[in-house]
């Protein structure tokens, strides 16, 4: 299982990655995708759409189930990953690089963790 | 490990449309209490119902079965389309994600039906099987930490109804939405001839007290806000979660006639035609440019397209265009999903004939 040190995750399985304090990729981490098994589709929200921390703004489809995808950030979509409703199968194959969405206008986050508070949530978890 | 629940309920619905069926069980789903599992029974009259993610008009002909009584619905879950009459029960599970446990949830299932004798397996897809042949389909959702696990269970489904409930026209669907899976069925009751949905449900309440060793009460409804499972299955029975969901889809009909061949390709996005382009080795360029022109914009209903094409080809100025646009026609509602001939249809022909 892979936790990169330079990003930032939620209780919900879904990782950020800032490249300034307003705007972040938001995608989900590579635990989500193994549980969830092969994932067969997505759903994305609209670029301008409103993003608000600890709710759902895309859910995804494997052959176990269909699942909400919490955003872990208030704001704005300000661009949205097209390739990866061509391509679900990016999401189990190269997790961290399956972005969602690129939140912009950032005010407000969950309660995030760094990578070693993940990894020893998870190993809670399982 | 098994999760702690501490109840275990029971609801059944009279109600044999689906979407107060489908809105009843989101309710139950999100309002799911601390250690508590949910049992929901329920049944649909002449139902298909597709997947959270599937492309309406790939898995079912949606105009022909709705003149048929025939209702669509669509699921929260996802997978692939299924055909519900009153010979099918089908099962909820609702609980909390921490009480939830799919494999647990289908031993209820499993025992229910071995009790009437059914050799019943548990298959890799969460299917369950009798020699090697499913009579309930399996699906998941998850919201807001409340999680769903529902299946069919096929009593005495009318088989042959099934089958052209779900079977498609010829035309080439394309779309990125998620496919059905094509399996053997086999109804219970060539186990049990003496099966009803009473006696099934006995077992199956029986089977979760055992399963869970609680007794199972019967949920209280009063305890759910009506005016939610009616603002509920108001949503599921609108058009733009039925149809829409914005699935883009390409289709391509193509057929050889005596005096030459013709290939469509359209693109639909939102129920309508985006594009339209049309080739053809027999029809003059300007028929072929009009017919492209008529159908993009068009809704997707092919006795709409076909009325397009005929009004497009300029069926006054030629009579062999006149035959050429006919026969086209034909072939768009033999292969989409309009109501084709066989007297259902006024409009456009007789139209055309004048």
């Amino acid at each position: 299982m892979n936790f990169p040190r330079e990003l930032k995750y939620t209780k919900t399985h879904e990782w950020v990655r800032f490249t300034d304090e307003e705007t972040a990729y938001i995608g989900i981490t590579d635990y989500a995708q193994d549980q969830l098994g092969d994932l067969v589709f997505v759903n994305l929200p609209a670029e301008g759409d409103a993003l608000t921390a600890g709710e759902s703004f895309a859910d995804v489809e494997s052959v176990k189930a269909v699942s909400d995808v919490n955003s872990p950030v208030t704001g704005t979509v300000e661009k949205v990953n097209e390739e990866l409703a061509d391509a679900p199968e990016k999401m189990n194959e190269a997790p961290y690089d399956a972005w969602f969405v690129l939140a912009g206008g950032i005010t407000g986050t969950e309660d995030l963790m760094d990578a070693e508070a993940y990894e020893a949530f998870v190993a809670e978890e399982g | 490990m098994y999760a702690m629940i501490s109840a275990i309920k029971v609801i059944r619905s009279e109600d044999t449309a689906p979407y107060g069926n489908i809105a009843l069980e989101r309710v139950l789903t999100r309002h799911a209490e601390e250690g508590e599992c949910v049992l929901f029974l329920w049944q649909n009259r002449n139902t298909v119902v597709i997947g959270r993610n599937q492309n309406a008009w790939e898995e079912c002909r949606v105009k022909r079965f709705r003149e048929n009584q025939g209702f669509l619905a669509r699921r929260l879950s996802g997978g692939g389309a299924v055909y519900h009459d009153l010979g099918n029960l089908n099962f909820s599970f609702l609980a909390r994600k921490a009480d939830f446990d799919p494999a647990r949830q289908s031993e209820v299932i499993l025992r229910a039906v071995r009790k009437l004798g059914v050799p019943a397996e548990r298959t890799g897809r969460n299917d369950l099987e009798a020699e090697d042949r499913k009579f309930s389909g399996n699906a998941f959702y998850e919201e807001r930490g409340r999680c769903c696990h529902h299946g069919t269970l096929m009593m005495h489904v009318d088989l042959d109804r099934m089958e052209e409930a779900l079977t498609v026209p010829r035309a080439k669907l394309a779309s990125r939405g998620v496919s059905s899976v094509r399996a053997r069925v086999v109804n219970l009751r060539e186990y049990c001839p003496a099966l009803t949905r009473e006696i099934l449900e006995e077992r199956l309440t029986e089977a979760f007290a055992e399963v869970y060793g609680l007794r199972a009460e019967m949920l209280d409804r009063s305890r759910l806000d009506e005016e939610e499972i009616r603002r509920e299955a108001a949503f599921l029975a609108s058009e733009e979660w039925i149809l829409g969901r914005r699935i883009p889809f390409s289709a391509a009909l193509e057929r050889r006639f005596p005096w030459g061949g013709v290939r469509l390709e359209l693109s639909v996005k939102d129920g309508r035609v985006a594009e339209a382009a049309c080739w053809s080795d027999a029809m003059d360029a300007e028929m072929i440019r009009k017919i492209g022109e008529a159908l993009a914009g068009c809704i997707w209903d092919g006795d709409v397209l076909a009325e397009h094409v005929l009004r497009a080809a300029g069926t006054e100025e030629s009579e062999d265009r006149g035959r050429m646009a006919l026969e086209i026609a034909r072939m768009i509602r033999e292969e989409t999903d309009g109501l084709g001939e066989g007297g259902e249809t006024h409009g456009a022909e007789e139209n055309a004939a004048v």
